[in-house]
């Protein structure tokens, strides 16, 4: 399901990208914003939390000229004289305005780096309004934000979740350079699917998906083969050879009661030393009846 | 500075990655020798340092650097080091004088819900203005601000939003404008669960600054318990791409505190056990 969101084929789509503290869900944007260029859509992007370097850093190519930065990261209080964008103008008109200037007659794809940012300064409530203008508005297309899951309140991420029509929970894998996304996405006739993807990136920002977490098991063994080998690189050779491997399997422990010895115990072999008992009166010791006169 | 942790962080004072953020934090132990480590790194490496002091007076550091070689009286004469000495300016906010003309920088004193956009002003202005040194000036490296430590401003009466505004203006400024770096220090008092706590400030802006930052040194007493020979671990986070993929490396040590610096091994080879 991962895979048909990166092609980013409905319209009027609102899909949030949630992370945490523990897994940053920036490098998930990138692959969206990757993916939308290459379709040959305008990407707008409100950088609040990095820089354009920052952001640019890793997406080369021809179609970056479609990228449009709007710069909110120098100065998004208008703590400087001069500043580009603040938090403030954040509303359903100083948001088209900016698409409008800068985009062609196609609506443009629009990207916000982060909604935590904005849901900081600006109330949820204003928030989701202007982000239900923006969808009904027609200057854009789709719109992809990221949110910091574990900054804000419950309340406050499940009212702008609800907004959306795909969330995208990512928290950290099992091994290190995968991840895990749990993928909620609401269809247009009202059908909710939810699924469970295990992905990792490739150098050039393309997701790949792999198992999915209920193959466990089949993970587990493949880790276990992966381990490093304890009998390499010794000074001294800890390695069995068949021969050697052989001999120790066919080796009877000494304190283990196996079917062999319980027939040479029962069946003493010819020759082998057999012991003879003929009962002694003075053996016969009854503790109970030290003079054996008793009538029992 | 420490030698095992600069090497941890694949750093000298010669070669350091910059434009980074660094976050320092503690949870119900004490990161600042790691504010000690930084101080004499970024002064080895003849980088210009701002540092803002506001739980300690210039003394204190003084001391702890002479013993890891710095003088920082020396390097405050040289111009090299510009030091905030947050307890002494805030005596001239609590009790005004008429003869103090003091900086702006703890005017956040008087009134916390405006906001640290005075103190951001300070540390802009000051930063900006090493831009215009005279010539005969020595040559310095790039930019470095210390900040010790942004949770006492959250006791004091600031707002977690204010903080991590101010955190973002710096690491805007410092970091992306001017290259250089950011090391803060952050302080937790409480478990780590979700809850109602009221420790919820302190941890609300412990994720905050975890989600800004390129490098994490997360300070935590031993899960066991107390030991002698070592005084905790340490798990470094490298949150940025080192140029090849997302992968969030981690990585856990244990330390020990000296008198004249710290040890830092993988957990369970203390010298003590070996």
């Amino acid at each position: 399901m991962l895979t048909e969101l990166l092609q980013g084929t409905d319209a009027g789509g609102f899909l949030i990208i949630q992370d945490s503290a523990s897994y940053s869900g920036r490098h998930l944007l990138k692959s969206f914003i990757n993916a939308a260029l290459h379709r040959e859509e305008a990407v707008h992007v409100l950088g609040f939390e990095v820089s354009e370097e920052e952001l640019k850093d890793g997406l080369i190519g021809a179609s970056i000229h479609r990228l449009h930065f709007h710069n909110a990261y120098t100065d998004p209080l208008g703590w400087t004289h001069n500043p580009a964008f603040t938090v403030h103008q954040f509303c359903s008109e100083g948001v088209t305005q900016l698409v409008k200037q800068t985009s062609q007659s196609k609506p443009a794809t629009l990207v916000i780096d982060s909604l935590s940012w904005i849901l900081r300064h600006v109330g949820p409530p204003a928030v989701c309004k202007t982000l239900q203008q923006l969808r009904k508005g027609g200057a854009v297309r789709a719109i992809i934000g990221l949110l910091h899951a574990d900054m804000h309140q419950r309340g406050t991420v499940g009212s702008v979740c609800h907004m959306a029509t795909s969330v995208i929970t990512v928290a950290p894998g099992m091994k290190g350079d995968e991840a895990v996304a749990k993928i909620t996405k609401r269809s247009k006739s009202g059908k909710v699917m939810q699924d469970e993807e295990i992905f990792s990136f490739k150098e050039d920002f393309t997701v790949v998906v792999q198992n999915r977490p209920s193959q466990l098991g089949l993970k587990q063994t493949e880790t276990e083969e992966r381990e490093t080998d304890p009998t390499a690189n010794l000074t001294f050779n800890l390695r069995l050879s068949d021969t050697e491997r052989e001999a120790k399997e066919k080796l009877a422990l000494p304190f283990v009661f196996s079917k062999e010895k319980k027939t040479a115990l029962l069946h003493s072999g010819r020759g082998s030393g057999r012991i003879l008992y003929e009962p002694d009166a003075n053996d016969d010791y009854d503790q109970e009846d030290p003079d054996d006169d008793l009538d029992v | 500075m420490f030698a095992e942790l600069s090497s941890i962080l694949n750093a000298s004072p010669d070669s350091f990655t910059q434009g980074e953020f660094i976050l320092v934090s503690d949870r119900q132990s004490d990161a600042s020798f790691l504010i000690h480590h930084f101080l004499s790194f970024y002064l080895r490496a003849r980088c210009r340092v701002w540092f803002l002091g506001l739980v300690q007076s210039f003394n204190h550091y003084s001391a702890v650097s002479q013993r890891l070689g710095v003088s920082l009286a020396q390097a405050k004469e040289k111009g090299q080091l510009v030091f905030l000495e947050g307890l002494k300016e805030s005596l001239s906010v609590l009790i005004p004088q008429d003869t103090n003309t003091g900086s702006k920088a703890m005017d956040f004193l008087r009134d916390p819900g405006v906001g640290l956009k005075s103190l951001y002003e300070f540390v802009r202005s000051s930063v900006s203005s090493s831009g215009s040194r005279a010539e005969g000036a020595e040559e310095w490296g790039p930019p470095v601000l210390l900040v010790d430590d942004l949770s006492v401003l959250l006791s004091l009466g600031v707002s977690v939003g204010a903080v991590l505004d101010f955190s973002h203006y710096c690491r805007a400024t410092v970091c992306s404008e001017l290259q250089g770096n950011v090391v803060m220090l952050a302080r937790c008092d409480g478990e780590e669960e979700e809850g109602d706590g009221d420790d919820e400030g302190s941890e609300t802006l412990l994720k905050g600054l975890t989600h800004q930052c390129s490098l994490t040194l997360h300070v935590q007493g031993l899960p066991t318990g107390f030991c002698r020979d070592i005084h905790g671990q340490v798990e470094v986070c490298w949150r940025r791409r080192q140029g090849d993929g997302q992968s969030t490396q981690k990585k856990l040590f244990q330390y020990k505190v000296h008198d004249k610096g710290a040890s830092f091994f993988a957990p369970g080879t203390s010298s003590a056990v070996l």
